[in-house]
Formats: C-alpha cells, structure tokens, sequence
C-alpha cells in the first residue's frame, strides 16, 4: 500500500473524530470524505458506515440522494453548468451544447484526458450574469457558446503549459 | 479617501476580484488610500462596483469596472478629483435602481464590510440584540414581531410571531432554532446576497429568534452551491463567538445559544422543512408526514422553528424600529418590505427590496428598466418551481401575499424571472418540470412519478408530438398531484404547468395543433432559413456551422440543408446581414 | 382512552382517542386502499392511494397517518378522492414494468392459469395441476387433446427457441388425474335455485360445473344420445378416444347435475317447459349445420357437410365415400374430414382452398399430420360446379385463383384467375367451409345470421331468465375453448342474477408488460432447451385406424417440458395488494405511459429474488429490514424517479448479514420479493 493512501486515511479519520463518529452528520463527513478523495470511493463508503455505527444500505442512501456527492472520481475542471430560471431563460441550453459539443461529452461525463467532467446543477445564484457556469469555485458569467468554448480552451493551454 | 470593492459572488464572477487585486498591487507599491471590501448592492448589471468614501459619505459609485482601470481609481482616490474616472461613475438612470428601493433587510448590503464584525456593529449591529436579551421578555419579543406582522419570507407567508410562539408554548427542554438558507429556487438569490454582504445581520436575527423561543442552538442549514457565503457565515459565527455573542451568557444576560451552520450538499427538496430536518439529522432529505410539525418534534424529534434568511435579516430592525414602524409599511395583509432578485429579460437585474403594495409593473418598469433589446414582456414568473407566470396583462397586481396568489402564482421566496415575446411558455412550463422532477425526493407516488409524467408529455408537446387532450390531461394530472402529493414541493410542482395553460393557452394549442411555437424558441417545430436577398455570400455562417449544413459559393446565396441542421442558432447570431431568420 | 365517533362514507364509526382514520375504519369494516402502510412499521405516506376527504378541511388526508378529530365527516369516495386515487393508481400501473399473468393465460379465452398448472406438472403434481384447470373449465384432458391452443401461439419461450407444450402438459395431467385420486370439488350448500342449461357441449358442460359447484340446482338437456356436443360428436376418435370424454362428463354428472339426453326442442320438450322449470336458462346448443358450398349442383347425392360426416362416423354409421373425396375448407373441421376419410380408405383425398398454405386457419400441426397421412392439397382453388352423373356426384370444377393485394385487415384475398380450370373426379364432397346454427323451437330474438342475439357482458338474451354462450351467440364458430371462455364468464353472471343482482361480467384489471422488445432482450441469453415432440404413432399405421395419435410421454419427459415455462406471470398474483387497489376503481394507465424507472431482476439477498422492475417504492422492505428486523441491509438508492431499492451494494458480506428472515418479502405488496429458496 502506498504512503498516500495512509495519509488519505489518517485525514478520514481526523474527519470522523471531528465530527464525534456521529451518523447525525453524515452528510458533513461524506462532505470531507469528498475533499480527501475527490469522490467517495466504496471502500471508503463502507468504513464510514462502520465507524458511525450505520449500515453501508444507509450510507450511499444519502451519498445518491444529494447531487454534489459523486461515486466516481471528476476531472481536473469539474464545471458545473448553472441550468437556473435565469440561466433558461438567457440560453443556457446553448451553453450547453457549445460545451457538450467542445468536449465531446455529456452532462455528468468526464473527458477521457480526465480534464474535465461537465456537471448541469440548479441555480448557481448568479442570475443576473445568466448564463453562468462555475469551475472549480470560479464562476463565469453572461457566458456566450463561443466565450464558453474559449474558457475551455484557455485551462486546457494551462495545463498544457504546466505540463 | 477609501476605495471599497464590490465582492459579492456576482461581482466576482464578473471581475471584482481581478480589481481588488490590481489596486492591492498599487497599494503595495506605495500609494495612499485606502481598499476594502463589501458584499452585494444587488446592482448585478453593473459589476463590478468600486466604491469611493470620503469619511462615511459616497463619493462616486464606478460600474464595470475593470482591473485596467485600477490606475486610474487609484488616481482619483489619492487626488480626490474625479475627472479622469468620469466614464466609470453610475449614470443617473442606474443610480435610480438604487434610490427607488426601501432597504430593510439589505440594509446593510454593499455598504459594511462582511468579513469584519466591527463594520457591521458600526452600523448599529447588535443593538436589537442587546436590548431584547436586556430589556425584554421572549413574550414581548414575540409581541413586537407579532405587532409588526412579519410573515415568513420562504414563500407560504406564515405569520412569524406565530410559529415562534408555537415553539415557545412546545414542551421540552431542549429546543432549535433553525434557519433555512437552502435557496433552492432557480432563479433567486436574495438570501445568498444578504449572508455574503451582512452575515451577521442573520446572526443578530436568529438569537433574537432563539430567545424568543428558548432555543438553545441555531443552525443555519445553507446550501453548498454557495461557497462565498458559507466562508463568510463560518466567518461571522467565529467572530461572534470571540465577541461573547454567541455561546454561554450572552452579554452576561444569562441566555445562551449555540451556533452553528451545516452545509447542504444539493438538494431542492431540503427547502422544504421536514426534509431539512432529516438533512440535518444526516438522512435523505425526504419530507415528514405532518403532523407533527416542527414546532412540536422537529430536529431530533425535539420543538424546532424554521425561517428563512430574509425573515431573520428583518428582525433585528424591527427591534430597534419597533413593530409599527414595519407594520407601517406594505397592505392590509401584507406587511414590511420584500426583496426580489430580477433577473431575467429585464435591462437591470439585481436585487429589489420594496415596501408591498407595489406594482409588479413599477418593479419591471421603473426600477428594473423595461425589458432588454427593447423587446415586449410577456410575462414574469414568480415563485420558482413552486410558483406561476404572471401574464402582462396582470402586471399591475400587486406585491400582497393573497393578491399573488389568486393569480395562480405565488410570492415565494423573491424570484421575478421576466420573459419577452421570445421565450416560449410552453417551454418554460417542461424547464420548471424538468425541474422538480429532478430534484423530487422519490418518495410520493404523486410526485415521483407524476412530474415525470408531466414532464414527458411537455417534452412531447415542445418536440412537436402533443397529441389532442394532451392539455386536459396535464390538468387533471396537475389536480391530482396538487390533492395527492406529500409535501409543498409535490404539491405545488403543477404551479407553473397551471399558470401557463391559464394564460397561455393558445401557445399549447399552437405547439400541439399547429406544431408551431409562437416564440420560436422550440427547435424541433423550427426551420431555419437564408434569405437569398440578403445574403451576401460572406460565408461566415457555413464557416462556423458545426454541422457542415450550410453550403454555397462566395458572395453567391448560401442555403441550409434542412436534413443536417441542428437548430443551433449560431448562424443567426453570426450573420451580420439578418439574412437567416427561424420559421 | 376517550371513544370518538366520525362518520366515514355515511356510517358512524367509533374508535379511541388517537386512531388514524385508517384504524378507525378498519375497526369498523370500512375499506381504504393503501399500499405503503403496515402497523408493524413507522407511517410512511408515500403510496397516495388512502387519500380521504374531510367536510370543511381543506386537503385531502392520508388516512394512513391523520390521527381523527371527534365528530368528522369522511368521504373515501368524494370526486375529488377518486380522481387523486386513480391518478395514482395510473401513475403506479404506468410504471410498473410486470406481467400479472403469462400471455398464455391472457390469450387463453377461458383465462386458463396456464403458468400455475404448468409449474404444477413440473412438479409432478398433476392433481393440484387439475384443480388450477377446473378453476376454469371441468374437461382438462378432452380440452388437452383437441385444443388448437392460442395459448402456445403467445408463449415467450418461442423468444428463446419455441413456446412450451402447454395443451400437451395439460392432457397429460388430466388423464393422470383420472387414472387414481382424481380431484373433485367441493359443492356449495344448495341454494335452492335450479338452472337449466339447453345443449350438453364443452360450453354447457363448462356452465353446468360452475353452477353446480356454487350450489344451484342444474340439468342439462342434449338431442344427441350422449352428453359432450361437437367433442363428442364433432371430434374423430384419433384425436379425443372418447373414454376420456366419457370419465369427464361422469365426474360433471357425479356432482350431481343432472343429465337429460335425447331431448329435442320442439319434439320431445317445449323450451317453455324447459324454461319455466329453472329460476335461469342457459342456451348452449352450438352450430349443429353445414354452411353451403354455393356452387352449382351441390345439391347432388354424395355431397355432404362436414359435421354430418363427422357425426355418423362417430355414431357408428359411416358414410360411404367411395375413393376419390374432396374436402373444400382450410379450418379443423375439414382436417378432420379428410384424415377421417383417409381412414375410412379413401384412396385420393384433396383439400380444396382457394387461398394458400399460409392462410390457411387449421392447425399447422394438423395440416403436417394429414400430409404425413397422404392428404392431397389443391391451394388457390375454388369450387365452382358440381358435375353429377346419374344424381351422383361425378366430378368438381374448381376455378384457379391468385392472391390479390392486401386488404384493409392485411389478408390477401384471393380472386380467380380468368378462364383457369381444374377438374377433378370425385365420389364425395365433404363441405367444411363453416358451421350455421340450428335455433329451432328456442323462442329468443336472433340475428339475420340466425344467431342467437345476447348482450355482450351479460350474454343475456332478449328474455330476462335466458341466456346464451358458444357457438350459438356468435357470428362466426369458434373453437371449444372459446365456447367454455363464455360458460365461465356467464356462469358468473347467471350465479349473480340467482343471487338476485344481475352483475355483468367485467375483466380485471391487470398489469402487461408493454415493451416487448425489453423483453426479448432480457431472453436473449437464456439457455436453450428444445421443446419436446409429442411422439406420434406412424402414419402408415395410424392412418388405417381411428385409434388415438399420441403415445404417452414419461412422467420425466413431461415434466423436464414443463420445466421450460419462464413463469412471466407473477408469482404474486392473487395476493397483490397493488393490483387489488388498481381493481378498486376505473383506471386506465395506458393514457400516463412512459419511461419505466430502471431496473433489473437481482438475488443478492440470499433467497431472495428482487425484481426492482415491479418495486413501487412503498419502502416497506426498507422499513421492516430496519424496523422489525433491525438489519438495515436495504436502503434507498438515488433520488426522484430514478430511485431504486438495493441491500448493502456491491457487497459480499451481505450473505453474511442477511437472516433469511424473509419480513422484506413478506410484506412487499405487490410481487417485486419472491422467495426463492
């Protein structure tokens, strides 16, 4: 086994101290889990559900219940396409297909260079720079499916920079 | 002189934070002013918003701003003259944005800095606090919100002093005070605004609220769509803890509360407070049967209340303003102010807080600018995926709880999404379906499989494929789902599918008869088309078509192959000679 | 605890203190569908389906967890309750991806259990197998014999290689069956009520069973000497040795019903008399008549119908054909005129059709048989004169016809090919072109056709105490199968009318698999298992004999066929709770159709097999495994419509955890948890 599992484990188990081992905050420490990991992995799914005294049934209950939790790792850029009222209504749906279109993927797919995973949520609360999507935290507003492809393009040169 | 930066999530998405840091840069360097932040002032169509303060007076207001003008901002701030930043400062129209509006619970919002707790007490933050936990019995606390007649800002409008007296009256020993900032309405925004901008404008207003009941925690359920305000709420409750306002003996008043916040993890349904509390417990968030309500055996099965941020954000206020003072303003049945986040087709979207009583059209047309591109309204849809589409013709109702409602619509929780003559209601009816199917907690019959129901035979009616009765049947699927659903959620899912058969009518009958969509926004019921006249053979269009369906010489007529076209639109959008034009 | 009185649909019930409306209303025997509610479990609310109104409340309650007021008016079946009611209802039927029953049993026109017997027969137990027939109908061996079972025609199996020998099985239980221990019904206390049944055939046997079993009072009045109509009468013994017949009707008889034979209308008895006798009267007479050929010169000496051809074959009095016989007609009741004249020592036999092989109605089975036999076929020809010598049929001229273009139904009709002739020399013409009926004496209203007018649900005819079943109340003559489907169905209405409230009979409302390509995709990688032949005896032995065809199977060999049903019924069936509520009002699911929630067919709890395809999401399963058993192992897996339930995934310790307890399946209500082991 190598060393960064263990230090993914040693900071699982600091989450589950922090939070008592208490299955009354699942939710927190699947939230956590997350950040270790990037995605909840089984095993790890498993192991929360033994140390909170709850049953692995009950655990991905509420890991497949609420959308930021994902069972399978995202890309580098997770872009979180804000489909919102606003967003509607100023065509986002042309976002969309700009970026689908772009990536050659589809909403909750991720490109097979792992660079990116393209996510549709509700609103992002940015309505009145609809259309908008976030990546990784970053949000990007009054979108056109051209200034959409060109943000795509400027982390892809990014990477290609720092590789 | 202060220069302040706007850094809300709007204006950050919109490149505050690229200014902020280009005058940190010029701070560094050696220059005297000095920069801080604030949150929103719900002038979204204009971020980024720099600010500059002489003393406590506003200097000038710059909109779109942009790290390029950093120098000169920097300039004028160090010189006090203002002639080389002209161009940057709001216009007078704008600024009415602004001057028209009545702010209550944004009253501190765009104007204090949200990280520093000292900001907001220089506005007077924590008086209420101190008065009710020193002066005041949680009877007469709960007098003085009944007197200003506060109702619940999450959307039903139930009276607040009467939920807290309910917890209050609850059997048990330990009670919570819950605040629900799961803003799940697409299309709405005004609760994230006010934790990012006041945060602790909240705080003061859910002790108020946790005395009044004698809770002995408060939780802030927030969604995790909103990262900004969860640092700035964690923020706050840790600079309040430090300042003695949160945790054991208050002020030395003897009253103490725990706070705390717990972030959602994407959900709709969470807003709806049964489910909440299950989220809260670390469950599905699936709704509870009702009876019992919260206020009997909520969080842990114990006496909780729920409001949400905006109906905390008033609180404090009313405290120091007295209940009358609120009650003063708004009608018979409605009292106060209410915000809402206008957004949509309008030419200046942002955040609204008015008195009730105004018209939907004063809030479009006087504030919000009329329409964008001046195109003609249709109608505004109010109440987010629990709510309805108001038509133009209504627009002079007004912003009352009960006058809301009888248009099928509902005021909810502030989201005012206006639509022009190009958004088809039909379509807007299967966005709000494709909604609340999504995000129905699987639980009840009615709506697990109902609004799937619906939503396939929008989907259908919007591709062209509506059968005859196809109307008839979504109303009685809309009926039954209205009797038959558990929670709010199902319950008032058909809203927008109602409202828009209501008053739109004709455009279903269009889509399903006539396979046409009067808005030609439905692409499957769409043909696009060159016009041979106009078109100058620039090639531009079948250069940029992703699909390789449009073909011709240069600078002869092109033409589209209707077998390849995608219905993008990006050809529309590129000819510069209107030659293309969606039939 | 205090004692509260509501009222619910009108009558007054009481309870205590705290009752739910569903507890009060059980106490006092008022009925409330609900499908996600158990006392041994938290309320849940899901299902929708126990909606009640409340007069002056503003929403409809879930009676499964709204604790009652003192003094409330409910309505269980306001307007606006039965409207939520059915939309949920619909909505749950429209995404409820599940057979109720086997197409086999859907297409059997008597709604024959098939897939129940079938599974019986596997299991050796022929007797129980019996038992699930005679729900139905009171002759499985004769019925086994001679039914051209639709029921095969639809069998899924065909899907993986070919449908299961379902009339084969059901023959051989019956004759198992009367061999030793054979099973009887038990008889209702009498009634005191007396039918009369006009007609002794599969339909008026079948009615005569039924009513007797509920205790009425029956005789049945037949002209022929023997009871058993066309089985006996119309069948050669090659395909139904007639003891087997015999043993059937006996156990009908030993019931004690009584049997009058020998007795003609109009001759012997007035339907009058006969009708005044009995508090009802069933017309099961059949169609006892030729059709005509309607050619020129059939009126000539050696020119028969196919049924009197039959009948005095089988009575002992053969009809002397000579050599050369042409049957014209392509249905069963021309195969058995030519292989009964092939028998009879005909030297050329010639089957006369004027459309080809494909369309032709008989059995294919049949068909190959009499080929084997030696049967001559002439396809696309049509009689059209009949050349007599000496008033003996001498020869028949038969006009040459092609396939036209399709009709509106999509069967090519043929027309005659102008100027194109054969002759062929015939001693006999045997015409089985269809069956007319013979309604002499029977003083009740009857179509242009003659045909015995009756209503469609109630198979009532013009007369208040007379109704009508088989052959004689439609246009156009069916098999024996479809004749009993009548009795069984009329026998219900005519056991309501002697009850006192005529109730017409309604089908139930069952849930079918709709996307069939689904479903043959889920066969795609069965095993496959050949369909066993029914051995036959030689042609060239049998064909001089009218002895019986078949040679019995192995009790192995039938039982390993059996083994080949796919069951796509469900095991639940009768016990469903889902399909009771969906019974409970008019609902009609069709108009909600669309996706079905995904899903697939799994066995990870140890015996126990998951269907999550049929899974209504009432978390009942989830609740008890939590609640009652306290394991926790099944849980709720994504969200909205696409929610499914799994136990602990992708988890072999799940073996482990899992008590076998069976609760989940127990209290599963529709058929998603089968036990399995």
């Amino acid at each position: 086994m190598c060393d960064c599992k263990d230090e993914k484990g040693k900071a699982l188990d600091a989450v589950l101290d922090e939070y008592g081992r208490d299955k009354g905050s699942l939710i927190g420490i699947l939230q956590k889990t997350q950040d270790i990991y990037g995605y909840l992995p089984a095993d790890v799914i498993y192991s929360v559900a033994a140390q909170t005294g709850t049953t692995p049934a009950k655990v991905m209950g509420v890991a497949t219940f609420y959308t930021q939790f994902r069972l399978e790792p995202v890309g580098k850029y997770l872009i979180m396409l804000c489909k919102g009222t606003a967003c509607h209504v100023n065509g986002s749906d042309r976002i969309e297909a700009a970026i689908t279109n772009e990536l050659g993927i589809q909403n909750g797919q991720t490109t097979e260079d792992g660079l990116f995973t393209l996510k549709n949520v509700a609103c992002l609360g940015c309505c009145s720079l609809s259309p908008v999507m976030m990546i990784n935290e970053e949000t990007f507003g009054s979108l056109t499916p051209d200034k959409a492809v060109g943000i795509l393009n400027d982390l892809r040169n990014r990477k290609e920079e720092q590789a | 002189m202060r220069v302040i930066v706007g850094e809300g999530s709007c204006g950050i998405a919109a490149g505050a934070g690229k200014v902020y840091s280009a005058l940190e840069e010029i701070l560094n360097g050696g220059a005297s002013f000095e920069l801080g932040i604030t949150g929103c002032i719900g002038m979204c169509f204009l971020e980024p918003i720099v600010d500059i303060y002489d003393g406590e007076d506003l200097a000038a207001r710059l909109v779109h701003v942009s790290a390029e003008d950093a120098e000169r901002i920097a300039e004028a701030a160090q010189s006090g003259s203002f002639a080389g930043i002209r161009d940057l400062v709001i216009a007078e129209d704008d600024a009415s944005f602004l001057s028209q509006q009545t702010r209550i619970a944004l009253r501190n919002c765009g104007i204090i800095d949200p990280t520093d707790i000292e900001s907001y007490k220089a506005r007077g933050g924590y008086q209420a606090l101190e008065k009710v936990l020193k002066t005041m019995t949680p009877e007469e606390v709960i007098e003085v919100i009944k007197v200003s007649g506060l109702a619940g800002r999450g959307g039903a409008g139930f009276p607040t002093w009467f939920k807290w007296n309910a917890a209050r009256d609850s059997k048990g020993e330990e009670k919570f005070l819950i605040c629900n900032a799961d803003e799940g309405d697409p299309g709405a925004f005004m609760d994230r605004a006010v934790i990012e901008s006041d945060p602790h404008n909240l705080i003061e207003g859910m002790l108020i609220g946790a005395y009044a009941i004698g809770a002995s925690e408060a939780i802030v359920y927030v969604r995790a769509e909103y990262p900004l305000a969860i640092i700035r709420l964690e923020n706050a409750i840790k600079q309040a803890t430090e300042a003695g306002i949160i945790g054991d003996n208050i002020m030395g008043s003897g009253f103490s509360c725990k706070f705390r916040y717990m972030a959602g993890a994407g959900a709709f349904v969470c807003g709806e407070e049964t489910a909440l509390i299950e989220s809260l417990e670390g469950k599905r968030g699936m709704p509870r049967l009702k009876p019992p309500f919260p206020a009997a055996a909520g969080y842990q099965m114990k006496p909780s209340n729920i409001n949400n941020v905006e109906t905390f954000a008033n609180v404090a206020w009313i405290i120091n303003n007295g209940g009358e003072a609120f009650a003063a303003m708004g009608t018979e049945g409605s009292k106060g102010t209410k915000v809402f986040a206008l957004t949509g087709k309008v030419r200046s979207g942002g955040l609204v807080e008015i008195p009730m009583g105004a018209t939907l059209r004063h809030v479009i047309f006087d504030i919000g600018g009329g329409i964008r591109n001046d195109k003609k309204i249709k109608a505004v849809q109010m109440g987010g995926p629990s709510g309805g589409c108001i038509p133009e013709s209504l627009l002079n109702t007004v912003i009352d709880y009960k006058a809301l409602s009888a248009t099928g619509a509902i005021m909810g929780s502030g989201g005012m999404v206006v639509m022009d003559e190009t958004t088809c209601m039909v379509g807007m009816a299967r966005f709000f379906l494709d909604f609340t199917s999504k995000e129905s907690c699987g639980k009840c019959v009615h709506c697990r499989i109902g609004t799937r129901r619906m939503l396939e035979i929008l989907t259908r009616i919007v591709e062209g494929n509506g059968q005859e009765g196809d109307i008839e049947l979504l109303e009685e699927l809309c009926n039954a789902i209205k009797d038959g659903a558990l929670c709010g959620l199902g319950q008032t899912a058909p809203n927008p599918v109602l409202t828009t058969i209501k008053y739109f009518r004709d455009e279903y009958e269009a889509h399903i008869i006539r396979k046409q969509c009067p808005a030609k926004e439905c692409v499957n019921l769409l043909r696009y088309h060159i016009n041979p006249e106009k078109c100058k053979g620039c090639t531009m269009c079948a250069k940029k078509c992703p699909v390789q369906a449009i073909s011709g010489e240069v600078k002869n007529p092109h033409e589209i192959n209707q077998n390849l076209c995608i219905k993008c639109g990006q050809c529309i959008t590129l000819c510069k000679f209107d030659a293309i034009t969606a039939e | 605890m205090s004692e509260i009185r509501i009222i619910i649909d009108g009558k007054e019930c009481i309870g205590n203190q705290g009752d739910t409306i569903l507890q009060i209303a059980e106490k006092n025997g008022v009925y409330i569908p609900t499908l996600c509610n158990d006392e041994s479990v938290a309320h849940y609310g899901a299902c929708g389906v126990c909606l009640v109104e409340g007069e002056g409340l503003p929403k409809l309650m879930r009676s499964c967890s709204t604790v009652v007021s003192d003094g409330w008016v409910l309505h269980t079946d306001s307007e606006r309750v039965l409207k939520a009611r059915k939309v949920a209802l619909e909505l749950l039927m429209s995404d409820h991806d599940g057979d109720c029953k086997g197409p086999c049993s859907l297409t059997c026109p008597a709604g024959t259990d098939c897939m129940a017997y079938v599974k019986e027969i596997s299991k050796g137990n022929y007797h129980e197998a019996v038992r699930i027939i005679k729900d139905k109908f009171p002759l499985p061996a004769s019925i086994g014999c001679v039914c051209p079972h639709p029921c095969e025609k639809e069998c899924r199996r065909q899907y993986v290689e070919a449908p299961v020998s379902i009339a084969y099985l059901k023959r051989f239980a019956g004759m198992r069956d009367l061999e030793k221990d054979t099973w009887t019904p038990e008889i209702a206390p009498d009634t005191g009520k007396k039918v009369a049944i006009i007609g002794g055939g599969p339909a008026g046997l079948t009615a005569a069973y039924h009513l007797r079993v509920k205790g009425h009072a029956v005789t049945i009045y037949d002209a022929m000497d023997k009871m058993g109509g066309m089985l006996r009468y119309g069948i050669p013994e090659y395909r139904l040795p007639k003891e087997i017949l015999d043993a059937e009707v006996k156990l009908i008889e030993d019931l004690g019903v009584v049997m009058k034979n020998g007795v003609r209308i109009g001759e012997d008895m007035t339907f009058e008399e006969i009708r005044s006798s009995a508090d009802a009267t069933i017309l099961a007479i059949g169609a006892w008549e030729s059709a005509k050929i309607g050619c020129a010169g059939e009126d000539a000496e050696g020119v028969i119908g196919a049924i009197e051809f039959l009948r005095r074959n089988i009575t002992g009095d053969p009809y002397d054909i000579g050599d050369n016989v042409a049957v014209v007609g392509g249905g069963n009741a021309a195969m058995d005129a030519c292989r009964s004249a092939i028998r009879l020592g005909a030297k050329n036999v010639h089957i006369i059709y004027r459309r080809t092989r494909d369309e032709m109605p008989a059995d294919d089975e049949e068909i190959e048989e009499s080929m084997e036999e030696g049967v001559a076929y002439d396809f696309l020809t049509n009689p059209v004169q009949i050349v007599s010598e000496n008033g003996h049929v001498k020869e028949i001229k038969l006009q040459v016809m092609e396939l036209g273009a399709p009709d509106a139904s999509g069967r090519r009709s043929p027309i005659p090919i102008d100027g194109q002739f054969v002759v062929l020399p015939v001693d006999t013409v045997i015409s089985a072109i269809g069956q007319r009926i013979n309604a002499k004496g029977l003083d009740v209203e009857l179509n242009q056709k003659g045909v015995i007018v009756v209503e469609e649900d109630t198979f009532r005819t013009n007369l208040r105490d007379v109704f009508g079943v088989g052959d004689a109340v439609h246009n156009k003559t069916g098999i024996a199968i479809e004749a009993i489907g009548d009795a069984v169905r009329a026998s219900e209405v005519v056991d309501s009318f002697l009850k006192g409230e005529l109730k017409p009979f309604k089908a139930p409302f069952v849930s079918i698999r709709k996307d069939m390509e689904k479903v043959k995709a889920e066969l795609a990688d069965r095993e496959k298992v050949m369909r066993i032949q029914v051995p036959k005896r030689p042609a060239e032995e049998r064909k001089h004999d009218f002895k019986d065809i078949v040679i019995q199977l192995t009790d192995e060999e039938v039982q390993n066929e059996a083994k080949r049903c796919l069951e796509c019924g469900c095991h639940d069936y009768g016990e469903c709770n889902l399909i009771k509520c969906a019974n409970c009002q008019e609902i009609c699911p069709d108009r909600l159709r669309g996706e079905y929630h995904p899903g697939f067919v799994e066995t990870k709890l140890v015996t126990i097999e998951r269907n999550q395809k049929k899974c209504i999401m009432c978390s009942l399963c989830v609740r008890t495994c939590d609640e009652v058993a306290q394991q926790g192992i099944l849980g709720l897996v994504g969200r909205g419509f696409t929610t499914v339930i799994k136990p602990e995934f992708n988890d072999p310790a799940t073996i482990a955890v899992c008590k076998d307890c069976h609760k989940c399946a127990d209290i599963c209500p529709t058929g998603a948890l089968k036990i399995i082991g």
